[in-house]
């Protein structure tokens, strides 16, 4: 590699980072300059919503730049742009949803937080490199507790933080172990490199033994990141402790974060392996548990609940597992489980579809209170709701048969493609447990639908306790209603989205043809390690 | 006429759409912009019927060319279409629902007037989901439909149902959801077995392709067709899990009666009339067609439980002394009929399911519109507190002893129609199964006439009679019945003795389709009784066979 190849690298990798890097520096100016300048919310508001605005010209200024991904740590494919582009979108609607909750003179640093996460979440989609993807994750992390405190400064709030905090330093140091070791075995911490280390027929990666060890890590770290069993259990402590925006943020943007960087770093990496080899094979057995148990445990104690954030966090716990089964097929389908639709490509969709009927669900909720200023809190507060406040009620309902995979609706789309993955994954005799899992799925699926049909039973067919206001100012209806909306057009017209997905998935999974280019001494025996992903 | 199936599927959701956002409807307007657009609807599913060529197999109406890609593409990858069309199987159905939802409305006329523009416009919303349903050529497509129909239901038991109304519409949402979640992938498997294993690896949600694609599938090769581990039979059962579910198949029925108590009287209407009837649809367009030989290792199983269904059904019909509550279980008895008919796999069984269906549609719509007429009256549906209702209403007797005559298969009306071939043909496979089914139409009769004798005949009983009159006159100021009662019956009436004494028009767009089903049924039972050496052979034509001269 000569000075002026590294120093393009450079150049066109600090292209690529270009929007997180303004993001950051945005909230860098806002937290220093908060001491010094007197701005009112509403103004911090709208500089983190004009930086959200830039960051997305500037994404898309930088769409072409392609570093080469063997040298450099991020990566511009179609992955990282379109998660990237959305996770930029979803922030204008967690911003409505948080337009008032910080309190005047916190709020410079609680919007400061807010783009970092942003960034970070996009830091972790655009990443090649085992260390950008922790800074990406970290990046989401820290920030997190400070607005998990920043917000409210009562006792309930500080057990919420306290408890986040140490059960995320934890899995960080988890994540990082299970790192540790797939560098050990690999010798590289290039994701790219490593997936193409995987395609080759090298006897040394991935070592069965050693390689189960740092999936093992790696996924428990993520495993606390997105919900799921066994690190699963801080998710409704944390969620009813905290304010609702931060609730509606913990449900999305960490599980965003936890799968993308589940493709990144394990699935698009062992893309190349087939589901008879034995770390795969594992690796499957392990996911399969995880997902069967994840989704099962969400919805059987999702029935028990009746306040609502506790229920909507065990509800993100059960479509933490449905998400697994996608993970599940994308490890045991590699990159031929792609005929009908591959599992990376319908986690990706799976989480768009969250991210909209799960921020409604809470921007609905964010929005309603009783005459005195008391938010609704329990199930029981929304009774009659669909006769006093109909547009909130319509919303919310969208918003529920969403969520319970209801046709046409996004969710619904999002339950098909995923099923259909794990149902098309692999045949043979693999194939038995991976429909057994579809079947699991489906089965708690029709559990979880008790729940949020119980809620629209209430706001129909219930009498009204007490009369609730929709509150919140229009960025909260504005957001609302848009996650409610593209829920249902999500479902009537699910082409483009399913087209991104889709792009997306082929881009993480695909190596390019360089790979045969690596020293000999690496790929040890030849065989063309470039598989290129068939189209169709 | 393809964009016409299109609007026709539509109309109903536009007349729904009309209701909800148009300000300040009372309940007069709001019938009649109902009534206007189920009558509209009615005609246009009538000019299909007209337009209808009773021998062609391929779906009629459908945009695109003969062989298909059919409809307009709706996903590009994987290719998922908004197809619509018609074939013998799904014509009658989709008159049927034209006709009963005109009969739904009817009924409701005088009885509902809480909220009326919202109910009327869920009414239409479900008419527009079952229209689409039937005519759905794409399997994703039928399954959105097929969903689509719970809410609209729903909200209607929920809403404006019995004291029990909640229990029962969570009970039916819920119930039928999770079988149909385990439908869905059924249908998945469908497609992925299609797509894995057919030599060009085709990626199709058609059913006509799909249909044509399985069939030529070398299923026997794999495996032994009559052990469980066929694959056939798993993706029988997942499909089976919704399908029964709604037809509903005997130990799958307890949330029937609940929603038909509760529901209100065109709740009932359309549930018993065309609702169960996705259920058994279903069963031929996907488990029969697509998956025969699971069926056929399942036979045992399924006979055994529609017979228990007739007779349970039958049995428990015989202790109810709501009349609401004896109807639907009488539905559980003749659902049960239909699945067994279809079971048999020969074309007399096959055309007479189908037509038993349409059958089933219109004796018990006539029968739950009957009882909702007393209803309407007395507020009570018990046969203990009414009586004599001969003196009272001399037409509703009529109608009522039509109907439950119909629904009893007296020869030379429609129930006879369709009963006889199922029992031809059951008996051609199961002799036991018959005899035990035929002993479900002698109980069946038994407690329609039991229910006639008590409601009908014998001395005038009214309630509010005997003792704690409230002052307001009782049975002094019941309203005699009224035009819309006249002519939401009428029809029905007509059409129960016209099926009864001329079937054969009815056969006749009946009997290509099921021909070609049962075509594809024999193709791969004799692919598979090939080399399974021992297995049970295709009854050929061993039963009475329905093909005229001209088919066979």
């Amino acid at each position: 590699m000569t000075p002026e190849y590294a120093y393009q690298t450079v150049q066109q990798t600090l292209y690529v980072l270009a929007p997180e890097i303004l993001l950051v520096a945005v909230a860098i100016v806002m937290m220093t300059a908060a001491p010094f300048v007197r701005v009112a919310r509403k103004g911090w508001c709208a500089i983190a919503a004009a930086a959200l605005a830039a960051g997305i010209l500037v994404l898309m200024a930088t769409r072409h730049v392609d570093p080469d991904v063997y040298v450099a740590t991020a990566v511009n494919d179609a992955m990282s742009y379109y998660v990237r582009l959305f996770v930029l979108l979803s922030g204008f609607i967690l911003l409505g949803l948080a337009h008032r909750e910080p309190p005047e003179d916190r709020s410079a640093e609680f919007f400061g937080s807010f783009l970092m996460i942003q960034a970070g979440a996009m830091l972790t989609a655009s990443a090649n490199d085992l260390i950008l993807l922790f800074v990406g994750l970290e990046l989401v992390s820290i920030p997190t507790y400070l607005l998990l405190y920043l917000s409210r400064r009562t006792p309930s709030t500080q057990e919420a933080a306290t408890k986040y905090f140490f059960l995320s330093i934890f899995a960080s140091a988890l994540l990082l172990y299970g790192m540790a070791f797939l560098y050990g075995v690999a010798g590289t911490t290039n994701l790219k490199a490593l997936g193409a280390l995987a395609a080759s027929s090298i006897p040394y990666f991935p070592n069965a033994s050693l390689g189960i060890l740092a999936v093992v890590f790696i996924m428990a770290g993520l495993c606390f990141r997105v919900a799921a069993v066994p690190l699963h259990f801080y998710a409704p402590d944390v969620y009813q402790a905290s304010p609702l925006p931060i609730a509606a943020l913990l449900a999305w943007i960490p599980k965003v974060v936890g799968f993308v960087a589940m493709i990144r770093a394990l699935t698009a990496v062992l893309a190349a392996r087939e589901v008879g080899d034995p770390l795969v094979h594992k690796v499957v057995l392990l996911c399969w548990i995880i997902a069967a148990a994840t989704m099962t445990l969400g919805n059987a104690v999702a029935l028990l609940q009746s306040d609502l954030k506790r229920l909507l966090a065990y509800s993100s716990i059960a479509h933490a597992g449905y998400l697994m089964v996608g993970i599940t097929a994308a490890f045991a389908g590699g990159e031929k489980g792609i005929a009908l639709y591959h599992g990376a490509e319908s986690v990706l969709f799976y989480l768009a579809a969250y991210a909209f009927m799960t921020l409604g669900a809470f921007g609905v909720i964010l929005a309603l209170r009783t005459r005195d200023g008391r938010p609704a809190t329990t199930i029981d507060d929304l009774a009659g709701l669909g006769w006093t406040n109909r547009i909130p009620a319509l919303g919310l309902t969208v918003c529920l048969l969403s969520l319970m995979g209801f046709p046409p609706l996004a969710g619904f789309f999002g339950k098909l493609q995923i099923f259909a993955a794990a149902f098309s994954a692999v045949d043979g005799e693999e194939a038995g447990s991976l429909k057994l899992l579809a079947i699991v799925g489906m089965l708690n699926a029709a559990v979880g639908a008790f729940y949020y049909l119980r809620i629209i039973v209430l706001m129909y067919f219930g009498t009204p306790a007490e009369p609730l206001v929709a509150t919140g100012g229009w960025p909260v209806a504005l957001a609302a209603g848009a996650c409610a909306s593209l829920s249902v057009l999500i479902g009537i017209a699910p082409e483009s989205l399913s087209r991104a997905c889709r792009d997306a998935a082929i881009a993480a999974n695909t190596r390019p043809a360089a790979a045969v280019e690596l020293p000999p001494a690496v790929v040890g025996s030849a065989e063309p390690a470039a598989t290129q992903v068939a189209r169709d | 006429m393809a964009t016409l199936l299109a609007f026709t599927v539509f109309l109903p959701l536009i007349g729904a759409l009309a209701l909800v956002l148009a300000p300040g409807l009372d309940k007069g307007a709001a019938r009649k912009i109902a009534l206007g657009t189920t009558l509209a609807t009615f005609a246009l599913c009538l000019a299909f019927l007209a337009g209808f060529e009773p021998d062609v197999t391929t779906p009629q109406f459908a945009a695109g060319p003969d062989g298909g890609p059919y409809g307009w593409s709706w996903l590009v990858r994987p290719d998922v279409r908004f197809a619509l069309g018609l074939d013998g199987i799904s014509i009658w159905l989709f008159v049927l629902t034209g006709l009963l939802m005109i009969t739904g409305v009817l009924a409701s006329w005088e009885s509902i007037s809480e909220r009326a523009p919202l109910y009327y416009a869920f009414l239409l919303a479900l008419e527009a989901g079952l229209l689409g349903l039937f005519a759905a050529l794409d399997v994703v497509l039928f399954y959105i439909f097929f969903e689509f129909t719970l809410i609209p239901l729903f909200f209607i038991i929920g809403l404006w149902g019995g004291p029990e109304r909640k229990r029962a519409s969570i009970y039916f949402f819920l119930y039928t959801l999770a079988g149909s979640l385990l439908t869905l992938l059924g249908v998945i498997a469908l497609v992925v077995v299609h797509m894995q294993h057919t030599p060009e690896h085709v990626l199709t949600f058609s059913i006509p392709e799909l249909t044509q694609g399985l069939s030529t599938l070398p299923w026997d090769e794999w495996y032994r067709t009559d052990s469980w581990t066929s694959p056939q039979v798993l993706i029988f059962l997942l499909l089976l899990a919704g399908f029964a579910i709604k037809v509903p198949l005997f130990p799958f029925h307890t949330w029937l009666p609940l929603a038909h108590v509760e529901a209100p009287t065109a709740g009932s209407i359309i549930l018993a009339g065309v609702l169960l009837k996705l259920g058994t649809y279903g069963l031929i367009r996907f488990n029969m067609a697509m998956t025969p030989l699971g069926a056929q290792a399942l036979y045992p199983l399924l006979a055994g439980l529609c017979v228990v269904g007739i007779i349970y059904g039958a049995l428990a019909a015989l202790a109810q002394s709501d009349m609401k509550r004896l109807v639907a279980y009488s539905s559980v008895s003749h659902m049960g009929f239909i699945v067994l008919g279809m079971m048999a796999m020969s074309d007399t069984g096959l055309n007479g399911s189908i037509i038993q269906m349409v059958n089933h549609g219109l004796s018990t719509g006539a029968l739950f519109a009957c009882v909702g007429v007393l209803y309407d009256r007395y507020h009570t549906r018990e046969m203990s507190q009414l009586g004599g209702m001969w003196d009272k209403f001399p037409l509703l007797t009529f109608f009522f002893i039509f109907s439950a005559m119909g629904s009893a298969a007296l020869p030379g009306l429609n129930g006879f129609v369709g009963e006889f071939p199922i029992l031809t043909a059951t008996f051609a496979v199961s002799p036991v199964a018959a005899s035990i089914a035929s002993l479900g139409m002698i109980l069946g009769a038994f407690y329609l006439l039991l229910m006639i004798k008590r409601v009908l005949f014998g001395p005038l009983v009214e309630p509010g009679h005997d003792g704690h009159d409230h002052g307001h006159g009782g049975h002094a100021e019941v309203a005699p019945i009224g035009w819309h009662e006249i002519a939401a019956l009428t029809p029905l009436a007509a059409l129960i003795l016209y099926m009864g004494i001329v079937p054969e028009p009815f056969f006749a767009r009946i009997r290509p389709a099921a021909a070609e089903v049962t075509q594809v049924v024999a193709r791969e039972r004799e692919a598979a009784a090939r080399v399974v050496a021992g297995g049970p052979a295709a009854p050929s034509d061993a039963s009475v066979s329905m093909l005229t001269p001209a088919t066979r």
